[in-house]
């Protein structure tokens, strides 16, 4: 998809390019020209900034041999060439609620559609290598909320991050379920193994980065990639956090930003989950049990599936003891084996039957627990 | 002057004539052995010239030539030390019975007193001589127990040469060893089933596994008992046949492991090499082309602990010889064929620190290392193993709570059972066991009504199971159903079998959901 410049846009752009991420430096010079990128063009080519810029040596110099449209021809060439588009703070599609917060990036390189008021953004963040439990609920809740329409955004990191865009996706009929804000430039995909996960996100959604196309994933980045993901959104789901991880910055930037933060209970006893307890406690989130906690804080949204854990029909003897017991508490094949009295290959064919009508499922460990549908 | 005296020679585990020929002949005394020597068989000289010397002969101070024919084959070892010996007493007129050489076939080492010592590989020595027409045998009193359950050949132990010496000339006796016949010893196995707490399911899989022949994966975190379960696996493996134990034997005759046995092997090998073990160690070669660890494990279990910590290539290697049952080691003098034809039992963790999946103590490994950490195990390799099974985490209450179960006894007359309607129904196919089906035998043998064949059909679309896993689903069930002793595989046989493969995608699969 190539993409037009107006003149405008060619200008601030060129100021990005030059300055790099950050907000302030960017804002700063450019308030010195009253908003005119083009007036500080035309200052850099005679080498004659005013102090109020703000900007020293060496960025001074760098946008004094910058200050031509050759630099400027040479950079949209780049762009093209690795079908990246940037979108200037004035861009028609930049989005309009990550303007409202403290330090806006200046430019926004994006990969797929980039749209300035999507349907109801909320981000789904969480740990990194979240419990079987994290993973589920990542899933799921971000599917449910991609089937009622909103747009989920993540960060496509390793954990909650690519599950819940990979949830999202599951969603057929959203035309625009998920934006995932990268920690390094738009075309570099990292963890690589998220490739096909980041093909998937360019066709029907963004990846969207503040860094310069080809930055590498460096671990610096991520605080700065954090408070994008919280301030694309409307809201924040904390699925899974552990104390002092870096899930929680995303929620202290939502805080600050005053987005809303959902929070996922855990077990007290789960380290994955002490994070979450605790906005609970402190009352930062709110307290979460399935998508339709989320929607309705937004008026007019409402889960288009409710939370069923209806009786199953058509159960034989053995099936509803299982599941009787499962619904108490998960258990192992050994536990199950023990407390059913059945015999090894009467539980081995049953547990099989119950998985494939999706009552049951199975987790590493050879766990079973109930299957919820949320 | 010119003595010619039977022996043998091993290639593999099978053999070849060796003719021994001494010539002693005037001239200045000198000392040659032509017909590919190895080291050994070099050495034998000085062996012999002081086993003559200290047993009361005379060394001839003449020219003397040993030859081992045929003169192209290798000859190895230390066997050939007693004929050598007889031959060069008999060229110099030194035993004077002149019939002896016909009649007899010497194998055995000396020591430089004249005593004779054991060797290794006599067994599949004296079982090829047999073929080839010998009737009286006369080997190392040490050898003499495995030797002696050939039945139809006169097994003599030698002690000494100045014995052998004599009694060929008449002056002492020596009667043969007495042949036995082999009785399958009542073997008091150190782990019984009844031993192992709790892991029904497990021990399920193992049941099936030795029933069908099929081979077993076990996964679970540390502690969970995935060590004593495979140890406890030979005591429910079917009886030896006499056959098999004859097969075994030999193997271990020339890997000269059978001390300690009755000369024969009478319970199926369990062997469990460190996982540190080398492509060589575990497949056979060196410089002799030797057996190795699979070959050892003939017709019993090889058991790989800590399966991803082998080396790849080793594990890579294991491939042809699981297909064919046998390995074939080429250096670039011999060629040597061994059976290898073993249930393979691996055990692993699930992840690097064990502990992914528990409940106790969680899992501190991020995805790609867990991924990285079953990426050691390939694809096709995980092909081969017909049952993956999870072994349940044992937590410390636990223990005493959970019931033990069946003795081995009672799981193994099931196991018979099974492989006895097993063996009827492929009598025709050469084969034995469901493990070893090809996939046209599969189609015939082990037809699905439409009841199971819907249910297997479901399982493929929600376990994404690969298409190699469908024959393998489809074998497990036979010996399911087998063991249940009903001749059609119904739904539930499926059901069940279905579990012993969903491991491959809730860990091999997609690793992000």
């Amino acid at each position: 998809m190539k993409r037009e410049y107006s003149e405008r846009e060619r200008y601030l752009l060129w100021l990005g390019f030059v300055l790099g991420p950050g907000s302030k430096r960017y804002f700063r010079a450019l308030t010195a020209f009253e908003n005119d990128a083009h007036a500080m063009f035309a200052a850099a080519q005679k080498h004659d900034l005013p102090p109020e810029c703000g900007l020293k040596e060496p960025i001074l110099e760098k946008l004094f041999a910058s200050a031509t449209q050759r630099y400027i021809d040479g950079c949209f060439k780049r762009l093209a060439e690795l079908d990246v588009s940037a979108a200037a703070f004035e861009s028609p599609e930049y989005p309009a609620l990550l303007k409202e917060i403290y330090d806006p990036p200046p430019i926004l390189y994006y990969r797929g559609r980039l749209q300035a008021e999507p349907a109801l953004p909320i981000a789904v963040v969480g740990s990194r290598a979240p419990t079987e439990y994290g993973r589920r609920m990542a899933h799921t809740l971000s599917q449910a909320l991609a089937e009622c329409g909103a747009c989920v955004v993540s960060g496509l990191a390793y954990g909650v991050d690519c599950i819940a865009a990979l949830g999202a996706l599951e969603a057929e009929d959203n035309p625009y379920p998920t934006v995932a804000v990268l920690g390094s430039g738009v075309d570099v995909v990292y963890p690589a193994a998220n490739r096909d996960i980041y093909e998937q996100i360019i066709a029907r959604g963004a990846v969207v980065s503040e860094f310069l196309p080809g930055t590498k994933a460096l671990p610096s980045n991520f605080p700065m990639r954090n408070r994008i993901i919280s301030g694309l959104s409307r809201g924040v789901l904390v699925v899974e956090a552990a104390a002092k991880s870096g899930t929680l910055i995303t929620v202290d930037c939502a805080l600050e930003q005053g987005r809303d933060v959902f929070a996922l209970p855990g077990r007290i006893t789960d380290p994955k989950s002490e994070g979450t307890n605790v906005l609970l406690r402190e009352g930062h989130a709110k307290f979460t049990l399935s998508a339709e906690d989320v929607l309705e804080e937004y008026g007019g949204w409402r889960a288009v599936k409710a939370q069923t854990l209806s009786e199953p029909e058509n159960l034989s003897l053995e099936q509803a003891v299982i599941r009787r017991l499962l619904l108490a508490n998960e258990r192992s094949f050994d536990e199950l084996c023990e407390l059913t009295g059945f015999s090894v290959p009467l539980l081995n064919s049953t547990l099989t039957e119950m998985e494939f009508s999706g009552i049951i499922r199975q987790s590493p460990g050879r766990v079973y627990s109930i299957e919820c549908v949320l | 002057m010119l003595s010619k005296i039977k022996s043998y020679g091993l290639m593999g585990i099978d053999g070849f004539s060796v003719s021994v020929e001494v010539y002693v002949s005037g001239g200045l005394p000198a000392y040659d052995t032509v017909g590919l020597p190895d080291a050994a068989v070099r050495e034998s000289k000085e062996r012999v010239r002081a086993a003559i010397r200290n047993s009361g002969f005379e060394f001839p101070m003449q020219r003397i030539t040993v030859n081992l024919a045929p003169a192209d084959l290798r000859k190895e070892g230390s066997v050939y030390d007693l004929p050598v010996a007889i031959g060069l007493l008999d060229a110099t007129g030194q035993i004077r019975n002149k019939t002896f050489a016909e009649e007899y076939l010497f194998l055995g080492e000396l020591a430089l007193d004249g005593t004779v010592r054991g060797v290794a590989g006599i067994l599949p020595m004296v079982i090829g001589a047999y073929g080839q027409g010998v009737r009286k045998v006369i080997v190392p009193l040490e050898n003499a127990a495995e030797a002696s359950y050939i039945e139809g050949v006169q097994v003599y132990a030698a002690e000494s040469l100045k014995h052998v010496v004599d009694f060929l000339n008449g002056e002492a006796a020596l009667m043969p060893t007495p042949a036995r016949k082999w009785d399958r010893a009542r073997i008091a196995y150190p782990m019984d089933f009844a031993d192992i707490k709790g892991q029904q399911g497990a021990k399920r899989a193992a049941e099936i596994a030795v029933a069908g022949g099929h081979n077993l994966l076990l996964v679970g975190t540390p502690g969970s008992g995935k060590t004593m379960l495979a140890r406890s696996i030979p005591s429910i493996l079917p009886e030896l046949t006499f056959e098999e134990a004859l097969e075994i034997t030999k193997v271990h005759s020339i890997a000269g492991t059978l001390q300690g046995t009755e000369g024969m092997v009478s319970e199926r090998p369990f062997r469990a090499p460190h996982h540190s073990a080398s492509t060589a160690s575990l497949i056979g070669g060196g410089q002799r082309a030797m057996p190795g660890e699979i070959s050892l494990a003939h017709y019993g279990v090889l058991f790989l602990d800590e399966f991803p910590e082998f080396r790849k290539d080793t594990l890579e290697a294991l491939r042809q010889p699981m297909e064919d049952g046998s390995v074939t080691i080429a250096r670039a003098a011999t060629r040597s064929t061994y059976p290898a034809d073993f249930m393979l039992v691996a055990a692993m963790n699930p992840c690097p620190c064990g502990n992914y999946g528990s409940r106790i103590s969680p899992c501190r490994c991020t995805q790609q290392q867990i991924a990285r950490y079953l990426n050691r195990i390939s694809g096709p390799m995980l092909d081969r193993v017909d049952l993956h099974v999870e072994m349940s985490e044992v937590g410390f209450e636990d223990i005493a709570s959970r019931s033990a179960g069946e003795r081995s006894e009672t799981v193994r007359a099931r196991v018979n059972a099974a492989r006895r309607v097993q063996a009827l129904r492929y009598k025709r196919e050469g084969i034995l066991f469901n493990a070893q089906l090809t996939s046209r035998m599969t189609a015939r043998f082990c037809a699905l009504d439409a009841q199971a064949e819907a249910l297997l059909r479901k399982a493929f679309a929600s376990l994404r199971l690969s298409a190699r896993a469908y024959t393998r689903i489809l074998k497990v069930s036979r010996t399911i159903a087998d063991l249940e002793g009903s001749e059609a595989i119904r739904s539930h046989h499926v059901a069940e079998a279905v579990q012993y493969r969903s491991l491959e995608s809730k860990y091999w699969g997609d690793t992000r959901r």
